[in-house]
This record gives structure tokens, sequence and C-alpha cells, in this order.
């Protein structure tokens, strides 16, 4: 087997420029394959990493039956702040912050001059958080400001789009109408501090509100509808979310950020699945080209293959040779593959890309990386795919017919 | 025979469709008038919710409402003038615009329902039958103003009194049916005024949801004066 090896590498360097060029169809398929989810690996850091930290927070507590409820958020799916079950909640290692919000919709309107000139009020989904309690657990949110807004207990923000349809300045009185928990119609004077950028399209009609201007309007003093916890690695979040349904029990429902973000989830495993498919077709092609060249290594090689049985090779051992010499023809192409998509996954990874998505206001940095998980898999899935494709010409040559190889038939 | 003939025909054709939608709005609201009224909200949790308030109409386009319990809202005012509305908050000392389409404090209604009641001046009108139903006239409305409450409603009359209001179902434009309403325990309120005391509307997207506007009194006699209906009338 040694010998044989030896042998296999030999050969594969007999024919240079042929395997040179195998070789470097496989480096490219792999580079491709690296640094395509290099990036991709990139850009959901960067997803994870806005929604975590702009959005969702680690995990979140609700009401038990909160999220199931599709249609509107429902006020009356709420909690006393003050319950003492949520008091130890913070206290969970790994935790560092809690912070609640109130998510619920109403209408705005920024008062002119004449009363006649106002125009009627706008519908919006508002998300109410606290001031000094949110940015500890979304500490990116500030991010999605626009510059000079302001945000405090008599300042709200509002969607850029939003903004420019009520034609309203900074500073500008703001009504807030709702109806409160139990849908008796409230009011709520607040001010204009600013536009809220959008980070995926379609966020068009949303508000920022203090939370306590907006448990007032909603009637609901201490009480929230939502907690957002932050933790110091995303790593324990499973973890954190078994611990706080043992800690809430069956009055709460605890769900972990990629669980309340699922259209965010839904997004990434598509780009999973179309990044799979091109390196899947990528590596077809490379082995393809695997195939290709060992065909005609045995085609030239028949005499030779003829002489060698001649003087009692096996059948076995002609395989085993063929096989071994795509194997190390694999071993070379997949190496450089890798070395030189890593290298530059890395480059990339140290220096950052920077792009705003179509639509977007905001500007995303990447930071591509390499998952060795993900390298083992394409290493093993390309040398496993040189001895596959190379089977057939393997086989070929080991049912050659000795007499009539010698012949060169 | 010619005649008998001509007599059935009378009786088998529908009347004029504006004339009973005329006769609709008139059981619904005759021009001037000031009511009593309770709505209870039907929510999906179980729980009802009650409100109750005094409503006042002159001539097509006006109307005021004064909120008076639950406390959360007493105070509230209501004014619709022409294609305007606008709710008066005490707590603010403001009144905002109100868009028509908007629940009327978080029930099954919407503004609209409760405030433009004329559906002559919004709706175009035509008559036919329901074989189900066939002591009523099935009146199809589809709206003229981009200030009527639905775009199109299926309004189901009664032959006699012409015109009494059975059964309403309300539609999107794309035909998809928002909500439907139940007219019932018809009543003298006096002074020639016979409506519907009932309307249960039901929430067609939410249908665990419903909610019931009684009139418990009325008087048709009560000319509200013209100032009444102004801005600045509000809070006062």
């Amino acid at each position: 087997m040694p010998a044989l090896l030896a042998i296999a590498t030999r050969n594969v360097f007999r024919n240079r420029r042929r395997t040179f060029i195998t070789a470097a169809a496989l480096v490219v398929g792999i580079f491709a394959v690296v640094s395509i989810r290099g990036v991709l690996n990139g850009l959901q850091g960067a997803i994870i990493a806005s929604t975590v930290k702009g959005m969702t927070g680690g995990f979140q507590v609700h009401r038990a039956g909160y999220l199931a409820n599709v249609l509107s958020p429902p006020l009356t799916l709420d909690f006393a702040l003050d319950d003492p079950s949520l008091a130890g909640l913070a206290k969970l290692p790994g935790v560092t912050a809690v912070a609640p919000r109130i998510m619920f919709g109403g209408s705005l309107s920024v008062p002119k001059e004449k009363e006649e000139d106002t125009p009627e009020p706008l519908f919006f989904m508002a998300t109410a958080v606290d001031p000094t309690l949110e940015p500890q657990v979304c500490p990116d949110r500030a991010g999605l400001m626009s510059a000079g807004s302001r945000f405090d207990e008599a300042h709200l923000l509002v969607g850029e789009a939003m903004l420019g349809t009520l034609d309203a300045k900074l500073g500008d009185e703001a009504v807030l109408l709702a109806p409160d928990r139990d849908g008796a119609l409230n009011g709520e004077l607040s001010h204009v501090g600013g536009a809220l950028k959008s980070v995926m399209p379609g966020e068009l009609k949303v508000a920022q509100v203090p939370l306590a201007a907006a448990q007032r309007l909603l009637r609901m003093e201490g009480r929230a509808t939502e907690l957002a916890v932050a933790v110091k690695d995303l790593a324990q979040v499973p973890s954190l979310v078994a611990q706080a349904r043992a800690l809430l029990g069956p009055t709460y429902e605890v769900h972990a950020w990629d669980d309340v973000a699922t259209d965010r989830r839904t997004f990434m495993q598509r780009q999973n699945a179309i990044s799979a498919l091109v390196s899947v077709v990528f590596l077809l092609l490379m082995l393809l080209g695997v195939a290709n060249t060992m065909l005609m290594s045995v085609l030239e090689r028949t005499r030779e293959v003829g002489t060698m049985m001649a003087v009692g090779v096996t059948r076995a051992q002609v395989l085993l040779l063929f096989l071994l010499e795509a194997l190390s023809l694999g071993v070379v192409g997949v190496a450089g593959g890798l070395a030189l998509g890593t290298t530059f996954v890395a480059a990339l990874g140290a220096k950052g890309l920077t792009v705003t998505p179509p639509s977007a206001t905001v500007a995303l940095t990447l930071y591509p990386s390499s998952s060795p998980a993900f390298l083992v898999v394409v290493a093993a899935l390309a040398l496993l795919g040189c001895a596959v494709f190379s089977l057939y010409p393997a086989l070929r040559a080991s049912r050659l017919r000795p007499v009539e190889a010698l012949a060169g038939r | 025979m010619l005649l008998t003939t001509l007599t059935l025909l009378t009786l088998a054709a529908p009347p004029d469709g504006k004339e009973l939608l005329a006769k609709y709005d008139a059981f619904m609201s005759p021009p001037n008038f000031k009511a009593t009224a309770l709505m209870t909200a039907h929510r999906d949790d179980g729980t009802t919710r009650s409100y109750k308030m005094t409503i006042v109409k002159a001539g097509a386009d006006r109307n005021r409402i004064w909120f008076h319990e639950p406390a959360a809202v007493r105070g509230q005012e209501i004014l619709r003038n022409g294609d305007n509305s606008w709710v008066y908050m005490p707590n603010l000392k403001r009144a905002m615009r109100l868009a028509s389409r908007d629940s009327f404090q978080g029930g099954d209604f919407n503004n609209a329902d409760v405030l433009r009641t004329n559906y002559v001046h919004d709706y175009e009108v035509t008559v036919g039958e329901d074989p189900a139903k066939l002591d009523t006239w099935v009146l199809e409305l589809k709206a003229k103003t981009a200030e009527a409450a639905y775009e199109r409603i299926k309004l189901w009359v009664g032959r006699s009194p012409a015109g009494m209001p059975v059964r309403g179902e309300y539609y999107t434009a794309s035909g998809k049916m928002l909500r439907s309403a139940a007219f019932s325990d018809v009543k003298d309120f006096g002074n020639g005024w016979t409506r519907p005391a009932k309307v249960s509307m039901r929430n067609e997207l939410a249908t665990q949801r419903h909610s019931d506007m009684v009139f418990e009194s009325a008087d048709p006699t009560v000319v509200t004066p013209d100032n009444r209906f102004t801005m600045s009338d509000l809070g006062r």
C-alpha cells in the first residue's frame, strides 16, 4: 500500500502541465466556495449583531401566548414590572441587563398653528422603551437615530418616511392617540425628537416612544408587555432561555432572539441554502475536471497497465492505484484552495467590508470569517468526490485484459 | 285582466333604490336628533367594555358626541362637520383629527359607522332580491366619495315598512367582508321616530369580537344650534 501510494504520487507528477491545470481548477473552486461562505458568515454575523444589539436583545420574556397573537400585539397580555418572579431574571449568571418595553399601535399627529390645518393622524406601530435601561440591552438602537436626534422622557422618534409625511420638525409637539389597555381612546402629548433610520426595507410607519409616556397613554403604569434581556455571550442563550423558563413558570413565555426575529432567521436560512447550492455546483464542475483528467490518463496508459498486470499486479491494486492518483491530485488542489481561501477571508475579516443594503439607510460593516467545521466538510466532500468521480476511469483500467492492453488495444 | 297583471308587476318590481336608501337613512338618523346610547364592545378575551354617550345631529353632515362613561373617556367629545371629524381629549385640552375608518373607541364600529350615517350622500345604489329573505330588498351600495366608510355595502332592508334596516355587510374594494351588522329591537322612540334600537356589529376579521350599539332614548325634535358644531365649542 505505501509503495502504491508512492507510485501514485509519482504518476501524478509525470504529466505536470495536466496536473497543474486540474489542480488549479480545484484550487479556484475551493477558493470560491470558501470565500463565498466566509463573506456570508460576515454578513450573517452583522445581521445577528444588529438584531441582538439593535432590536431583540439575547432573549425576551412575554406573558404566555403573546407571540402567538399574530394579528396585533395584545396589550392585555401584559405584566406588572414589580412581579416578584421577574426579579430573579437579572440575577441569572450571564444576564447583563433587562429592559421593559411595550409594543402598541396608535396614531400620531403633529398639530399645526391652526387646528384646521392639522392633517389626519398617521397610524403607526410603536415600540415603547425606557430611555435609560434600553441602551444597556440594545446599544445599537442609538445608531438608528438620525444625527441630532434626542430620545428622552419628553421626545419620541418616528420613522424617516413618516417624519416627512407629517411635515414635522424636531421639537414640534406630537400628539399620540391610542386605545388604552381597555380599548378606550386616550391621548398623550410628546415632542418630535428625531427620525429613525430603517435597517431593513419596509420599515416605514414605526415610532419609538418613551416608556413612561406610553404607560400613561395606554393606562398601563408600572406595566409592560415585553422584557428584552441582554446576555454576555450569545452561545449561552439556549441555556439561559431554559433557566428563565424554569424561573418564571407557565404564566410567562421565553424566546431566544432568533425565535423573535423569525424573519431574519428565515432570511439567513435562505442565504445558507443558496450558498450551499452554489458550492455544490462549483464542486461538481471541479470534479468533472478530475474525472476527465483521470480518464485521459487511463486511456494513455493502457500499455503500461497491461505491463503492470503482466508482471503480477492485481486488478484491485490497479483500481487502488488510479483512485490514489485522483486523491493525491485532490489533496494538492484542496490544500491550495483552502490555503488561498482562508487567507483571503482572514484578510477581509481583518479589514472589514462596509456595505449598505439596498433601500436601507444604515451601512453594515461585515467581518468575513471561516468556520473550521465548514472547511472540514468542504475538504471531505471534495476528496470524497475525487474518489467517486475517478471510480469509472479506475474501474475501466482494472478491467483491462493484459494481452489486449499490451497490444495497445 | 290587464289590471291584475299590472298590479302583480308592480308588486314584484323592486322600488327605486335611492328612495329606499333614503328611507333607510331616515330610520337610522333623521335630520335632527338627540339620543343617549350605550356601546358595548365584546373583546377577544371574552371581557366587555361599555361606553355611555350622548349623540346629537343637525342636518345631513354635522354630529357631536359626548362620552360620559367609563371614567377613562369621560369628557371626551367627537365633532363631525362635513368631511372632517375631530376628537377632543380633555387631558390634553385639544382636538385631534379622526380618520373615518379608524375604530370607534376600540370597538368594532368605525368612526364613520357612527358619524356618517347618511348613505344616500356617500353611495350609488342598486336594488335586488335575496331568495332566502323575500321579506327584504337587498341594496348594493358602491362608494362615490373617498370619505365613505366602506368601498361596498350590502344592506338588507324590510319591504314593510319599506327601508327598515335588517342586516348589513361591509366590504373592501376587493370584496373582502370586514364587518357585518344585525339591526334588531325595532322601537318607537316617540315623536314619529321608529328605528332598530340595537345594532350589533361583528368583526369578520376577528370573529370572536363584536360590539353592540343600543339607543336608550332618542328625540328627533331636538334642534341643536349651529355654534355647537364648531371646534371652539369643544370642551365646553
